[in-house]
């Protein structure tokens, strides 16, 4: 394990975000998503997979309101879920 | 574990923008990476979450889940709140860290709120949304196999015009 008192070379390298910043939500456009997002956490034990449809509504919220800059979902990682065949959600207990 | 957060200050000026929106050429690619990758679903890791403030800022600062369990190859969202209690608006920057520090190359930020300068008016209170993936690669990776808690902590600093943050041991 390292330590913070690691002398050797390596050492943590923050990377800026891919995206850059979100722009701050002042007025909370978005915090009924939000609220709906971390309830379906708090209901399937915080389970990332489970969330993401409230995940990805979110983001397209914040997209509609100019919080985020657009993009297709498919380079979000939502490509499953916008696909047009029938979806069966296996890891829902 | 400190002095590692205070490392990673420098790189805020060189990232420093008007735009604040990318525009590094590995944007593209991430965005490759993102859409091509698929999820690791037998490596679940258990991502935590720290949020701390340094004495400078006056701001509350928390997550908004103590934990999140995802998977490899799959994006993921998290929340932390910010408030500025105070009566004078607040301009805040900040940082981040990863531990245990060999899986964060496989942490991938695609968007959150650190490095840029947020300001918060008096009395003002917002989320503070993280969207990131762990890379595919980590799964394939021995050093990684006994990995399965990450914890993402984020520092808040005050930023004023021309202040440099202070960088105790590395002037």
């Amino acid at each position: 394990m390292s330590t913070a008192m690691n002398f050797s070379t390596k050492s943590f390298k923050a990377r800026p975000p891919d995206k850059g910043a979100f722009p701050l939500d002042h007025f909370g456009e978005c915090a009924a998503f939000k609220e709906q997002f971390l309830e379906c956490l708090r209901e399937s034990g915080s389970e990332s997979s489970a969330c993401r449809p409230r995940a990805m509504a979110y983001l397209q919220c914040r997209m509609e309101r100019q919080l985020m800059a657009n993009e297709p979902l498919e380079k979000l990682g939502f490509k499953d879920l916008i696909d047009e065949k029938p979806e069966a959600k296996p890891e829902k207990l | 574990m400190v002095g590692l957060s205070y490392a990673a200050v420098p790189l805020y000026r060189l990232y420093c923008q008007a735009t604040g929106l990318g525009g590094t050429t590995s944007a593209g690619q991430g965005e490759e990476r993102i859409e091509s990758m698929r999820p690791v679903r037998e490596r679940v890791v258990k991502v935590t979450f720290n949020a701390d403030v340094h004495t400078s800022i006056q701001w509350n600062f928390r997550p908004q889940q103590t934990e999140i369990y995802v998977v490899p190859g799959e994006t993921a969202l998290a929340f932390y709140k910010a408030k500025n209690p105070t009566d004078k608006p607040i301009i805040g920057i900040s940082t981040y860290n990863v531990v245990p520090f060999e899986a964060g190359q496989y942490f991938n930020k695609i968007q959150c709120f650190c490095f840029e300068e947020q300001r918060l008016n008096p009395q003002e209170e917002v989320d503070m949304p993280v969207f990131f993936y762990i890379d595919p690669e980590f799964a394939e990776d021995p050093k990684m196999a006994k990995v399965d808690l990450i914890t993402l902590s984020y520092t808040f600093f005050e930023a004023k015009e021309g202040q440099k943050l202070p960088l105790p041991g590395y002037q």
